[in-house]
């Protein structure tokens, strides 16, 4: 083993002096290498000739080329599959069939720019989830499937309405504001994940009508895409995965690759499901006292602190009567086929469905055109297209939302009747201001976007020699979404000033452009694989938007009905963009030890000039130790395993615009312009993340048992901190700046294991756990705490980040104590005192989160459940402590009962040896200000647990004998998939997996911030595959 | 491939191209007047209940008791709209006009950064001055500087601008002006009478410094100021929708839960000034529904239960139920309606401060001449309209209670009293520094009472200061702003420097 490894360095140093060459040969043999099972193309596989150092691999295509003379031997390997030796005879072609091994899962994996390798060779945890996966739970995101597959993912859905955006954060949080999603790509180009901001409406520019990323929500664009045309997607989780897709992937990569359609008999498949989706758990709520303070009745007011209901009062189940049950539908037909030089899949996909809210849709249309052609024997292509339109109509969220609306509703009201009989009019139940009747909201309100869109996407492939091949692609996503954001002039929302209207259109444009040269060479056991290339992303989005208050019609919904005195507009232009080069070359010893090295320096627009330049490296080993061991008992236990670490930094750029200041346009009498809110930093430089991980992948009895298991360790230096907050004397109100440091570390594990295996029952199951932990180490100018303001729902607690506490956490005022540490009681009140100072008051991280997913084949019955576990982490139960402020929490109950608050009495004494007891007694009934006074801080749930059943598919596939009896139906298989069926939970509230906002907002976001959500619905499908 | 200067062309697209980067001074001038004036608005909820210009509508309410609530940025929209909405938008107006030569724009500009540091030392104390504007990324500590620096400061910038606006060279130009003056619509003479409006207006409140205070300066500055109603300072806004109304307009839904003091009520229902019923009173305040003119005291809050019929209960400025939104095209009154307009200061004003002086100085015959001025020019101001009758007008006039024969029954309560009337739901900075002055005392001002309990944090005592803006101060600004006490709980009640001695 040590004289491999000195042979092996010495190779390594000589290869860089070693220019790539060719050397003379007999003749070209070339052919394709294809799949036993199901004749699909095998591309990467090895082809080499035996005794000799020649050797390549096959292309996307599955085809090689190489040189050989007759009667010398073609070796030709796959991960996976029996090797083959073919011996060359006077053909130039020789196709090979590679039959897989028993029970090997897929071990190709597709990696950045789109290159499929192979797992072995990788220093770094990649994830692969198949497409089918995905689309088996009938989600329209396809998102919240991925929730439990793979360790270290972590998907925060913003509300259970159709079409709310989903927030996913790989490996914890790298950047305390900015944005921590991944980078989203599709056939090796990036994509747009955009979630609309409220920025984008007029609205936003005054603050008495502004949505601030809460009270509105709008889809996450890569839900856009239709499951059912996803073959693959490989989660790449740090920057050492993402190193070559520079700045965008810091955060890691989604890499999805399409189906482009199999050769062989053209195939027809039709899928088709119905579903039904009923409303998750509501809070419950007290129906003892009705409305009124101190225990008097006061039929105007919402808050119920009055008396107890009378005897025989009729109450109205106002919340279970709102909602309605769900439906939707699903079809997908696609048709696909090819010969050995071309493939194609064309689908086409329309899925429908109405949410639990009345009103509530989300329909989506989309159109997928995908192929490969093998253009000539140096030539292939791969392209696909895509058409997209959603229609989506939401309501609103959070505060004054129906859902508070519903809750706070007076119980003896029957809510149905939102509308006065006589008058058509909104009906009012008290004489004063009144909250929003929420079939009001619903009905007269409207919240929608409807987008078109077209992802395009062609890769060239040239394969200049043996051992040299050129790779161009191009892509191109452009869309354009129309917002509607109208409120009715009677609703609470818009009332003095008779309706409004909001309106944006945004059109966005990605180009993405890729070229890289990759040269393979083999020197006896050492086979090097090298790239360079260059890359260029321009990213161009344009928001028009518009507002008009005042209806004419109240009922009619466009501009053109709104007062054109008080119409305003707004045109807003994003550009960025992005040069990159880049380079690696790995080094593969004797299929056993891979080095691989990696460069990019990218050329950021977002930077000034002098910081717009930087670069990064990254290194990467795969160490499979079972190669050494010669021994065949040993790999009878232990049939393959492998160590590996990796070490990577790469950038993160700036938001757009922040070097120099802009003016605004002022909205004010006389017109103008004005700075707006953060001030401009002409000194900023790019982020710096760095990772370092270190994992291990063993397989067990001839693959039955697996375990992938990683740590890694990510430093963040340098932070771009967008919205700091600053004292106004510098005339702005926040400001960017680099600054501050964290990091976050994890473990991740993935134990994959196939207990049950007999010719008609099989079992697998895959248990998925990640453990995370993070710390902000340092905060620009000493500032004790970040905070991100649109997490600021309810009450004074927010997502607040403070140096040396994890960043997570939540930051709230807790009571004021003395130095003992008891809490101080006001004389004149008896009521605790809270402080004003923000400290750590919960964190909503997790100790763990576990998925478990479980496949049983009976025959042709099949079922399989992911289980998604949680245990620990806080959870703000914001809903609880509006309904407890509202007097309607069953903990108001009690009201009756006497109390004194324990603690001490603030009366000058609380510092001394002897402070005074507070022995003022309180009966909450008549004073319910002691619903107000008590700490927020009681309403974050400390360690949340759920067991989730994620989904669940049961599916029977009809007998091939019946089937070729029909002699129309190569296969057909019923299906039954439920999804969020049950949780078993400590949460009090509703759903504690929900969001206080949008997925557009950066840092760690909303998740655990529960305020007026709509928890995930249950959602029941049935269906119906068919492949002609 | 791109060859590397044009990659670097490829990459500079890094300039906002959605809004100049720079402006000329007239584009400037504008928003600038609007968010001043819109400043003193949003603040004004808080302090017209200090200063019991009106009072909550809910009982026990932290403002009505001279309180505040902490955590929140109630109470510091001037200071955002001096620093942010002003700040460096002034700075560049004011660098802009000196450049090119427009001696009109810099007189404006400085005139109006002498009167955003008189807002904001008159609602905060101390200030940013000297430190404010600083460019440096890496600063991140904004020292106070004391009143009196500010004080200094503010006579030196009016004297200043009163220079530039006597400058006819260069470009002044009055169309120019009028671009961006929504004030004045550009009128150089109007805006230098204002500069010695407002240096009247910072002199007298040194009333109290016996050392320091002249009498006679602030006669001169108000003789050199306003000459008539037409020269009032006002803001008319556009009122068509939300982003260009007044912040009192009905449209903007912001005073629906005050009702009017009762302090306000006695003094124009002929309680204070007994019998004489004032003609002003329908035009300013708001009748209940049977007619009678009720006002809320400090604390209380107006009543919803049965045993108070609904039309005996204070309503809002706009005469609808108290904390209820404001049905669409409510017109509203006085200055309570969409477009306002909303002084700034006034001919009447100065003429009151004119008569304190001379009060304060002795001289009695001209207290009493610039009084009587002061009340007839509120009574003819255009806010009124043809509200009042030249009958109604005389009646209040000639009444003794109002205007005594000689100058000797002149007293110190009318002039304040009077001053308080017309300064009424707009002048809310001067009104408070007056009561300040004064202590808040009702030998001052006739039946005014302090609450009877203040807010839990006062420690006993009565209001002084708007605490600084806590977003801007109380997270971000800890170190300078411990230097000057204002993390104490009670800071808002220690007393400034302009009020002592």
């Amino acid at each position: 083993m040590k004289d491999q490894l000195l042979k092996w360095l010495l190779l390594f140093v000589l290869s860089g002096f070693t220019a790539f060459h060719t050397r003379a040969q007999d003749r070209t043999i070339t052919g394709k290498v294809t799949s036993a099972e199901d004749g699909s193309a095998i591309p990467g596989a090895s082809v080499v000739v035996k005794g000799t150092a020649r050797g390549t691999n096959t292309d996307a295509t599955g085809t090689y080329r190489i040189q050989a003379s007759t009667g010398q031997t073609l070796t030709v390997s796959f991960i996976g599959t029996q090797s083959q030796n073919i011996t060359v005879g006077n053909s130039d072609v020789v196709n090979v069939i590679l039959r897989q091994e028993a029970s090997t899962l897929n071990e190709v994996v597709v990696t950045a720019l789109g290159v499929k390798k192979e797992k072995r060779q990788l220093g770094y945890a990649v994830t692969e989830v198949a497409g089918q996966d995905l689309a088996q739970t009938q989600r329209d995101n396809f998102l919240n499937g991925l929730q439990g597959r793979v360790a270290g993912v972590n998907i925060a859905t913003t509300s259970g309405q159709p079409g709310a955006s989903s927030q996913i954060i790989i490996r914890g949080v790298n950047s305390i504001s900015g944005n921590n999603q991944p980078l989203f790509v599709i056939d090796g180009l990036p994509i747009d994940n955009r979630t609309a901001q409220s920025a984008n409406f007029v609205a936003e520019r005054n603050s008495a009508t502004s949505f601030a990323n809460r009270t509105v929500d709008f889809s996450n664009r890569a839900a856009d895409l239709n499951p059912n045309d996803i073959e693959s997607i490989t989660i790449l989780k740090g920057p050492e995965a993402a190193a070559l897709y520079g700045v965008e992937a810091a955060n890691g990569a989604v890499v999805i690759t399409t189906r482009k359609g199999r050769s062989g008999t053209g195939r027809i498949s039709y899928n088709s499901n119905f579903t039904v989706e009923q409303v998750g758990r509501l809070p419950e709520l007290q129906r003892v006292y009705g409305q009124g303070n101190n225990g008097v009745l006061q039929s105007n007011v919402f808050n119920y602190f009055g008396p107890r209901y009378p005897e025989n009062t009729t109450f109205y189940e106002n919340a279970e009567n709102f909602f309605q049950t769900g439906t939707g539908q699903r079809h997908n037909l696609a048709f696909e086929g090819g010969t050995e030089r071309y493939t194609y899949r064309l689908s086409g996909s329309y899925s429908t469905r109405q949410g639990v809210i009345p009103t509530t849709k989300y329909d989506r249309f989309n159109l997928s055109l995908a192929g490969t052609a093998k253009l000539s024997d140096k030539l292939s292509t791969e392209s696909t297209l895509q058409y997209i339109n959603t229609d989506n109509i939401k309501v609103s969220k959070g505060a004054n939302s129906f859902l508070l609306g519903m809750l706070q509703w007076p119980a003896t009201d029957n809510m149905s009747g939102y509308l006065d009989p006589a008058t058509g009019l909104r009906r009012r139940v008290t004489a004063g201001n009144e909250i929003e009747n929420p079939y009001f909201d619903v009905n007269k309100n409207q919240l929608r976007d409807v987008g078109n869109r077209i992802l395009a996407n062609i890769g060239l492939t040239y394969d200049a020699t043996n051992w040299l091949s050129l790779t161009g692609r191009a892509g191109m996503d452009v869309y354009s979404t129309q917002y509607l954001i109208k409120y009715h002039p009677q609703s609470n929302r818009a009332q003095s000033f008779g309706g409004s209207l909001d309106q944006a259109t945004d059109n966005n444009r990605t180009i993405t452009l890729q070229y890289f040269a990759t040269a393979r060479q083999k020197f006896g056991k050492l086979s090097t694989t090298m790239r360079l290339g260059g890359a260029l992303y321009d990213y161009n989005y344009k928001v028009l938007s518009s507002r008009g208050e005042k209806f004419l019609d109240p009922e009619f919904v466009s501009i053109n009905n709104t007062d054109p005195l008080t119409q305003r507009s707004l045109s807003r232009l994003e550009q960025r963009r992005l040069v990159a080069a880049f380079g690696d070359v790995t080094f593969d010893y004797n299929n056993t030890l891979f080095l691989t090295v990696t460069g990019r320096n990218d050329w950021s627009s977002t930077f000034p000039k002098a910081n717009r330049s930087f670069f990064y490296p990254s290194a990467s080993l795969s160490f499979i130790f079972t190669e050494l061991a010669g021994d065949a008992g040993l790999r009878d236990v232990l049939s393959y395993g492998k160590i590996r670490a990796s070490l990577a930094e790469v950038g993160k750029e700036a938001p757009p615009y922040a070097t120099s200041q802009a003016y605004e346009n002022q909205p004010t009498t006389g017109g103008g312009f004005g700075y707006g809110f953060t001030a401009p930093n002409p000194f900023l430089k790019p982020e710096k993340v760095t990772s370092f991980e270190i994992g291990t992948e063993l397989k067990f009895f001839n693959n039955r048992l697996g375990l992938d298991a990683a740590y890694y360790r990510t430093r963040s230096r340098d932070q771009i901190i967008r919205d700091l907050r600053i004292s106004y004397g510098t005339g702005f109100i926040l400001k960017v700046i680099n600054g501050g440091e964290l990091w976050n570390n994890g473990v991740e594990l993935s134990l994959n294991a196939e207990p049950i295996r007999t010719n008609n029952f099989t079992w697998n199951t895959i248990l998925n756990f990640t453990k995370t932990n993070s710390r902000l180490v340092s905060l620009p100018n000493n500032l004790p705490e970040f905070y991100m303001s649109d997490t600021w729902v309810y009450s004074n607690i927010r997502n607040g980040v403070r140096v040396d506490g994890p960043l997570t956490t939540l930051t709230g005022n807790s009571y004021q104590r003395n130095s003992q540490g008891q809490i101080l009681i006001s004389p004149i009140t008896g009521l605790p005192l809270t402080e004003t100072n923000w400290n750590v008051v919960g964190d909503r991280n997790p100790d763990f989160v576990m998925g478990l997913n479980n496949q049983f084949n009976y025959k042709n019955l099949s079922l399989s459940f992911l289980l998604d576990f949680r245990k620990g982490g806080d959870v703000y139960n914001a809903t609880e402590l509006f309904l407890f402020r509202q007097g309607l929490s069953k903990r108001t109950l009690d009201r009756e009962t006497p109390r004194v608050f324990q603690g001490v009495l603030k009366d000058g004494l609380e510092n001394t040896a002897s402070p005074t007891a507070n022995t003022i007694q309180v009966i909450p009934y008549y004073n319910n200000a002691y619903y107000t006074s008590l700490a927020d801080e009681n309403f974050i749930e400390r360690d949340v647990n759920w067991m989730r059943l994620k989904d669940v598919t049961i599916r029977y596939a009809l007998p091939n004998n019946l089937l070729t009896r029909t002699k129309v139906f190569k296969a057909a298989n019923l299906y039954f998939t439920g999804t969020d069926l049950f949780m078993i939970t400590n949460y009090s509230g509703g759903d504690p997996g929900v969001n206080a906002t949008t997925a557009t907002v950066g840092g760690s976001g909303g998740f655990g911030i529960d305020y007026g959500n709509l928890p995930l619905p249950r959602t029941y499908n049935v269906g119906i595959n068919l492949t002609l | 491939m791109l060859t590397f200067s044009s990659c670097e062309k490829y990459l500079d697209i890094n300039k906002n191209p959605n809004n100049p980067d720079q402006v000329e001074a007239a584009l400037l001038l504008a928003p600038i007047q609007n968010f001043y004036a819109l400043g003193i608005q949003f603040d004004a909820r808080y302090i017209g209940r200090y200063v019991q210009n009106w009072q909550w509508f809910g009982a026990g309410d932290a403002w009505d008791l001279h309180g505040y609530v902490p955590n929140s940025d109630a109470g510091g929209e001037i200071w955002r709209n001096v620093y942010w909405k002003g700040g460096l938008n002034l700075e560049n107006l004011i660098a802009d006009a000196r450049a090119n030569e427009k001696w009109d724009y810099l007189g404006v500009g400085l005139a109006m950064k002498a009167w955003g540091w008189q807002m904001l030392t008159d609602a905060h104390g101390e200030i940013i001055l000297s430190e404010a504007y600083d460019s440096d990324p890496n600063k991140n500590t904004f020292n106070y500087d004391t009143q009196e620096k500010v004080y200094a400061e503010i006579v030196r910038l009016c004297n200043e601008a009163i220079q530039a606006l006597n400058r006819t060279d260069g470009r002044v130009s009055q169309v120019q002006l009028a671009r961006g003056d929504v004030i004045y619509k550009g009128d150089r003479l109007k805006w230098k009478r204002f500069a010695y409006g407002l240096l009247a207006v910072t002199t007298q409140r040194l009333a109290s410094k016996k050392s320091a205070y002249d009498p006679n300066k602030v006669i001169s500055y108000v003789d050199s100021s306003f000459t008539s109603n037409a020269d009032d300072a006002m803001l008319t806004f556009n009122g068509l929708n939300t982003t260009d109304a007044s912040f009192f307009g009905p449209i903007r839904g912001n005073l629906q839960p005050y009702g009017q003091s009762a302090f306000i009520v006695r003094l124009m229902d002929g309680t204070v000034f007994e019998g004489a019923k004032d003609p002003r009173m329908p035009l300013m305040l708001q009748p209940s529904g049977d007619g009678t003119y009720r006002g809320l005291t400090p604390g209380s809050g107006q009543s919803t239960a049965a045993s108070v019929p609904t039309n005996t209960r204070v309503v809002n400025p706009w005469g609808g139920t108290l904390n209820v939104t404001p049905a669409a095209n409510t017109p509203g009154k006085y200055i309570f309606t969409n477009t306002g307009p909303f002084p700034l200061m006034t001919h009447a004003q100065l003429q009151f401060i004119k008569a304190e002086a001379a009060f304060l100085k002795g001289d009695k015959a001209t207290a009493l001449a610039a009084y009587r001025r002061g009340i007839e020019s509120h009574l003819t101001s255009p806010l009124f309209g043809t509200g009042i009758s030249a009958a109604d007008r005389t009646a209040y006039l000639t009444n003794e209670t109002i205007i005594p024969k000689t100058a000797a029954e002149l007293t110190l309560n009318q002039i304040m009293l009077q001053k308080y009337i017309a300064e009424w739901g707009w002048g809310f900075l001067d009104t408070w520094s007056d009561l300040r002055r004064y202590n808040y005392s009702s030998d001052v001002y006739t039946s005014f009472q302090l609450p009877q309990n203040y807010f839990q944090n006062n420690n006993g005592k009565p209001v002084q200061r708007l605490r600084p803006r806590y977003n801007s101060e109380y997270v971000w600004n800890i170190d300078a702003l411990n230097k000057i006490g204002g993390l104490d709980i009670d800071f808002h009640t220690k007393p400034l420097w302009f009020t002592q001695p």
